[in-house]
Formats: structure tokens, C-alpha cells, sequence
């Protein structure tokens, strides 16, 4: 009954616009306050510290950060020029750099948000001067932009494996081969309408231009091999790769030599506060997780979910559906913050791989992006096209029916996410 | 008000570059010196007290500019006057819980005294950890400082992600070159 009641609490207090973070510290109050006494909620202070200081975290600011850094010291522009000499004279051409672009773009920042603004002021405008029309462009950097927090580094899954007490690092390679997927599938879909409606395409192939395209965007490459390379070759952890990041990002940008301070001062600024907002979220959820713990909370559910199915398949249908439809709801932080720590003991019982999960959590995530009322990514695309949400949505839904295929085959065929953790790691 | 407004705002957007820049560099400098065989003992403790501070002071700063990852469209489709009754009682909880989280912060400070941290064995924790209720309180100033503005948002139907959102895309077409 009072876990009832903290539930209709933290409702209430969500559809008033409290932060979600004080929601979710003020629904614990009243649990701690109802089940233990008053002074129980003397904890608060330490719980609040405790979870501000989960050493694991500090890798989002660093991964903010050098992506800010890059995005500030010109790579946007050399990778656009390296994708468009690849794959630009395929039908359609600009969808294709555009999604592809936002393939190395995932490679470099952990923030879809973020990359959809970077690169869809860019892109968007010149979809628009060569005919396509801005919901099609919208929907293209939309739905791309998603692959952000699939492939590595990618906020979501730092904050996942936190909450779950998984390895990161394993997460990371879990989404190398479903983030392909996804872009592979997005170019397909693209290319279906470009067919459909006759885009344009770009310059024609030509070795000498993708060389000295590659030439110009090699030292923009050196931050996935940085951050992959390290991480899967075992010579460092999240967080180490993070801060190489930033230094090889602060290279890079010296090299190119056209860093824009002013814009590299509101990007930090940015990325602190990204990173605060997160980190108050984590900090509420300790106070929550507490609770929770001592009231067994988590174990009940388990069990509870467990007499109704023992089947993984089905109980991975379940969590699924109930992610999708948080997604539609929630930012990616928040819903991972609320439900991961509930739904583990879950997993474990069922016999889940607790990294193949994180990776569907991430995929279902990857499609709240897309879905209103909260879809911050779709509302930032719409934004940059000026094209109306619910037209942008009439074509977003043939590649969120993509993102959802390949939510799909990775969720019934572990081993497609799996095949590299298993490989790097567990072989 | 808009003054003191101001006032805050330059300063905690120093505080949070600061914190930006020094956990970047703690971080780097812990990297080097393991890959140089030198580790250093302080990195987990000291890394993870900044991580804390960025997220109390950027947090204040994220409440002067309402950017607490929140959820507007319910209470947007609340008719008026009963939206602005619910704006008034919903700032009254967050304001109250700060209030609360300063004062119990404050009581945890009393109790450390005379605490330092394991690896800088001449830190006082009552230095590291005063930034709950410092934080706390400041989020409290904030919250009120940017109410005002918020309120009026509200009653006029103005979601505030939106704003931000049409905001952040102004400034990277106008860096792209675009006239928005």
C-alpha cells in the first residue's frame, strides 16, 4: 500500500512538472518518513552526497566534453565532406551522409540531443535546398540521430550499467553490431524513398576526392580509435578513455586550428549542467533505492513477475513493451534511473544476461527519443527543419519500424549483440 | 531581482567551468600517471568530491535556467487558474524539499567534525561535504530567483523545453550561417 502510494506521489508530482529528481527524493520522504519515523529522513543529506560521488559517472562529463570540444574545433564539416565522398552519389545522397555522418558523430559524443543541433543545422537546410522535403529531412536527422546512444560511448548505457552493476566496457561492445544495424537499416529505408520520390544525388565517386577527404578527417578519428580501441584492447576503463578522449579531442582541434572559443565555453557549460541534472537524478534514485532495498521492493516484483511467466522471451516482451512505453514519457536518464534498479533482481532470476538487457533498455530508449510528448530529439529536429511534429512523425514511423526491427532481432537473438562481448571478453 | 539574477547566474557559470576543467584535468593527469606506472592514491577520492560538487553548483545553475529533466505537457493542458494554483504547489515542493536537504545537510556537517578524507589526510570532510547544504540552499535562491519568468511561462501555455530546444537551434544555425 505506501509503495502504492509513493507510486501516485511521484506520478502526481511528474505531471506538475517538479523536477523528476526531487519527485523521486520527496516520494522517498514519505515512504522513509511513513515506514521508519521521522528521523529516519535525517539520511537524505548522506544519501544525496553518496550517490552524487559514484566514481563510474564521471565519465559522462569527459565524454560531454570531448565531444563538445570536437564539435567546437571543426569536425563536423571534414566528416560531412569524408561521408559524402563514401556514399554520396548513391540516390538520395545527403540522407545517406546525413545518417552516416551521425554514425561517426555517435562515435565521438554520448548526447543525441546535442548531434542532432551539431549536425542538423548543417544538413537540414542543404536536404531542403536540393528538394527534399523538411519532414523527410527532419524525420532522416531524427531517427539517426538515435544511433547516438546505441554505439559507444553512450550516456545511457554509463547510466545503466551504474544502476544494474554491470561492466561498461561490455555494454559499450554490445552496441557496436546493433548500432550498425540500426544505420544500415536507416540507409535502406532511405534509400526506399528516395527512389520513391526521386532525390538527387550528389557528386559522382571519385578515389581522389574520398582521399583527400580521409586525409582531412583522419585526426577526427583518432577519438574512436581512442575510445574503442582502449577500452576493448583492456589497456583502459570508461572513464580513463573518457579523459584521453578530451585530450585527443583538444589535440585535434588545435590541429585544425579553428576552435570557436565562445561556442566551446557554452558547450562545457552545457555539458556541466547536462552532466548535473543527471547526476541530481542519480543522487534522488539512492535515496529511492534505499527504500526500496529495505522494503524488498525489487524482490517482490521479481517474484511476483516470476509467477506469472519463467519464460526469458516472455518476460523480455514484457519489459519491452513497459519500456516503450515509459520511453514515450520519460527522458532516456530518468526512466533508466527509475526502472533499471527495480527490474535487475528480475533479470537475474530469469536467467537474463544483464548486458544483453541493458542493450535492449538502451534500444527501447533509442525509439522514446522519437515518440511524443517527450521526444526531445524529434522536437530539436522539427525545430531545426521548421517542419510541423506530427508531419515529421508521418515519415519518422517507417524508421522507427527499423529501430524497432532491429530492437527486436537483438532482443531474441542475443547473440547479435552479444557475439563481440562474447569474443572480446568471454571467450 | 534581475540584477541578483545576473549576479548568480556569472557566478555559477564560472563555478561549474571551473569544476569542468579542474575534474578534466584531475582525471588526465590520474590516466598518465597509471599508464606511467605512477599511480596516484587521491584520484578515486578527490575525482568523485568534484563530480559532487558539479553536480550541486551546475545544478543550482540548471534551476536559475529550469533545466531539471522534468515533464511539462500535463501540467500545460491544466486550464487556468487551476494551472497556476499547481505551478504555486508544485514550486512549493521542490522549494521545501531543498529546504529540508539543506537543513539535514547542515546537521551532517555538526556530525563530521573533526572527519577527514582517507587519501589528503589534511581535507576536513566537513569542507567537501558542505556543499549539500550550500548547494542546497543556493538551489533554493535559484529556484526562486527564476520564478517569476517560469510562472508567467506557465500561465501563458509556454513549455519551457521548447523554448530551450528553439533556442539551441538558433545558435547552431547561426553558427552554421543559416538565418533561422
Amino acid at each position: 500500500m505506501i509503495v502504492f502510494v509513493m507510486f501516485i506521489i511521484l506520478i502526481a508530482l511528474i505531471c506538475l512538472n517538479v523536477p523528476i529528481a526531487v519527485g523521486l527524493a520527496v516520494a522517498a520522504i514519505f515512504g522513509l518518513a511513513v515506514t521508519e519515523g521521522i528521523d529516519s529522513v535525517v539520511t537524505l543529506a548522506l544519501d544525496m552526497y553518496d550517490g552524487s560521488t559514484k566514481f563510474s559517472l564521471i565519465a559522462i562529463p569527459m565524454f560531454v566534453l570531448a565531444g563538445a570540444i570536437m564539435n567546437a574545433g571543426g569536425i563536423t564539416d571534414r566528416l560531412i565532406n569524408f561521408v559524402s565522398a563514401i556514399i554520396g552519389f548513391v540516390r538520395g545522397g545527403l540522407a545517406m551522409v546525413n545518417i552516416g555522418v551521425s554514425l561517426f558523430f555517435a562515435e565521438i559524443s554520448g548526447s543525441a540531443v546535442a548531434d542532432v543541433a551539431a549536425l542538423g543545422s548543417i544538413l537540414i537546410p542543404q536536404m531542403k535546398k536540393r528538394g527534399y522535403s523538411a519532414p523527410f529531412a527532419a524525420a532522416v536527422t531524427s531517427s539517426s540521430a538515435s544511433l547516438a546512444i546505441i554505439i559507444p560511448p553512450s550516456i545511457p548505457m554509463i547510466l545503466y550499467a551504474t544502476s544494474a552493476g554491470t561492466s561498461v566496457e561490455q555494454l559499450f561492445v554490445a552496441g557496436i553490431i546493433p548500432g550498425l544495424l540500426g544505420a544500415f537499416g536507416l540507409m535502406g529505408m532511405a534509400y526506399y524513398f528516395a527512389r520513391r520520390y526521386n532525390f538527387p544525388k550528389e557528386d559522382a565517386f571519385e578515389f581522389r576526392r574520398l582521399w583527400a577527404t580521409l586525409i582531412d578527417a583522419l585526426p577526427a578519428f583518432t577519438l574512436p580509435v581512442i575510445i574503442l580501441g582502449g577500452i576493448f584492447g583492456g589497456f583502459v576503463t570508461a572513464t580513463e578513455a573518457a579523459g584521453l578522449a578530451v585530450i585527443a579531442a583538444l589535440i585535434v582541434s588545435a590541429w585544425y586550428a579553428k576552435m570557436d572559443f565562445r561556442h566551446l565555453k557554452r558547450a562545457m557549460i552545457d555539458g556541466g549542467v547536462q552532466t548535473s541534472v543527471v547526476m541530481l537524478l542519480v543522487a534522488a534514485s539512492v535515496v529511492m533505492g534505499g527504500f526500496l532495498t529495505r522494503a524488498q521492493i525489487p524482490q517482490e516484483f521479481a517474484r511476483w513477475m516470476l509467477d506469472i511467466t519463467t519464460n526469458q522471451w516472455a518476460i523480455l516482451a514484457i519489459l519491452n513493451v513497459f519500456f516503450l512505453i515509459i520511453g514515450f514519457f520519460l527522458h532516456s536518464a530518468a526512466a533508466i534511473i527509475l526502472v533499471v534498479p527495480i527490474v535487475i533482481p528480475l533479470i537475474q532470476a530469469a536467467g537474463i544476461d544483464p548486458i544483453h538487457f541493458g542493450l535492449v533498455v538502451t534500444l527501447n530508449l533509442a525509439l522514446g527519443q522519437q515518440t511524443p510528448p517527450v521526444a526531445s530529439v524529434l522536437i530539436t529536429s522539427c525545430a531545426v527543419a521548421r517542419a510541423n511534429i506530427w508531419d515529421v512523425s508521418k515519415i519518422n514511423i517507417y524508421f522507427i519500424a527499423v529501430l524497432f526491427a532491429v530492437l527486436m532481432l537483438c532482443t531474441y537473438i542475443p547473440s547479435i549483440p552479444m557475439y563481440l562481448v562474447d569474443v572480446i571478453y568471454r571467450s | 531581482m534581475k540584477r541578483l539574477s545576473a549576479i548568480v547566474d556569472q557566478l555559477l557559470v564560472w563555478f561549474v567551468l571551473i569544476q569542468m576543467v579542474a575534474l578534466t584535468c584531475v582525471v588526465i593527469f590520474a590516466v598518465i600517471a597509471r599508464i606511467s606506472g605512477n599511480s596516484v592514491s587521491w584520484y578515486d577520492e578527490i575525482a568523485a568530491i568534484q563530480l559532487s560538487w558539479l553536480t550541486y553548483y551546475g545544478g543550482a545553475y540548471a534551476a536559475l535556467h529550469r533545466r531539471h529533466i522534468g515533464f511539462d505537457s500535463v501540467l500545460l493542458s491544466i486550464p487556468m487558474p487551476l494551472r497556476a494554483y499547481a505551478v504555486i504547489f508544485a514550486e512549493t515542493v521542490v522549494v521545501g524539499f531543498f529546504i529540508i536537504l539543506a537543513y539535514t545537510g547542515y546537521q551532517v556537517l555538526v556530525v563530521l567534525e573533526g572527519d577527514f578524507l582517507v587519501s589528503l589526510t589534511w581535507v576536513p570532510i566537513q569542507f567537501t561535504q558542505s556543499v549539500i547544504p550550500i548547494g542546497a540552499a543556493l538551489f533554493v535562491l535559484c529556484e526562486i530567483l527564476s520564478f517569476p519568468d517560469y510562472f508567467k511561462k506557465c500561465c501563458d501555455g509556454i513549455s519551457l523545453e521548447h523554448a530551450e530546444i528553439e533556442e539551441e537551434v538558433e545558435t547552431e544555425l547561426a553558427k552554421a550561417g543559416i538565418k533561422p
